[in-house]
């Protein structure tokens, strides 16, 4: 069984419902003791912004803002697409807990062993 | 001997699913010494799946499953 898992996102604000969901499974990967990675790409890169998903609240699941500390505090790690991320203009000084910039080549390592991966 | 008995803690999760379940459950068995137990109330529908595989996957035993009450003790390391 692989230790390593890794959730794909490319969705933020134009799809409220995805963000909230991988972010809930990406806890249950790590709640399961995986080590557990959360890849932003596209549209989902704006949730790396400190303060972004603070109005994000999907019915019948916990604040997006929370599951994302949630997140972090249980040692997950979030990578953040650095193409996408320059391409939006944001703000590399403004990152939430537990994430990074990063090219593809981190993921493609992440990845490389086997590790299976779920996208959103 | 009910599981009540047998448990060190107990936690309800009320209907807690998924991620948010299993996140917080993985705290409150650290929480406990190893070979403690917990008594887990989990009324969420997808817990009866879910708790055994997770237990399955941590190396935490699962003693009884009566859903929605569970009775699981930590491993020993």
């Amino acid at each position: 069984m692989a230790n390593r898992f890794c959730v794909s996102l490319t969705h933020a604000k134009d799809n409220n419902d995805k963000a909230t969901v991988a972010f809930v499974v990406a806890n249950a990967a790590v709640g399961s003791s995986k080590e557990t990675l959360v890849f932003l790409s596209v549209e989902g890169v704006r949730l790396a912004q400190k303060g972004y998903a603070d109005d994000i609240r999907e019915e019948g699941f916990a604040p997006l803002r929370e599951l994302m500390e949630n997140f972090a505090k249980a040692g997950g790690t979030i990578y953040v697409c650095s193409p996408c991320f320059k391409k939006r203009k944001l703000d590399e000084n403004n990152l939430v807990a537990g994430a990074s910039i990063v090219g593809g080549a981190k993921l493609v390592e992440f990845l490389a062993d086997g590790s299976p991966c779920v996208s959103y | 001997m009910s599981a009540r008995l047998e448990a060190d803690a107990e936690w309800d999760a009320g209907d807690l699913g998924c991620g948010e379940l299993v996140l917080e459950l993985r705290s409150r068995l650290a929480a406990l010494p190893p070979g403690g137990a917990l008594r887990l109330i989990a009324l969420d529908a997808g817990a009866p799946a879910d708790i055994p595989a997770w237990c399955r996957m941590t190396g935490h035993t699962l003693v009884s499953q009566q859903h929605p009450v569970y009775l699981i003790r930590r491993k020993e390391t």
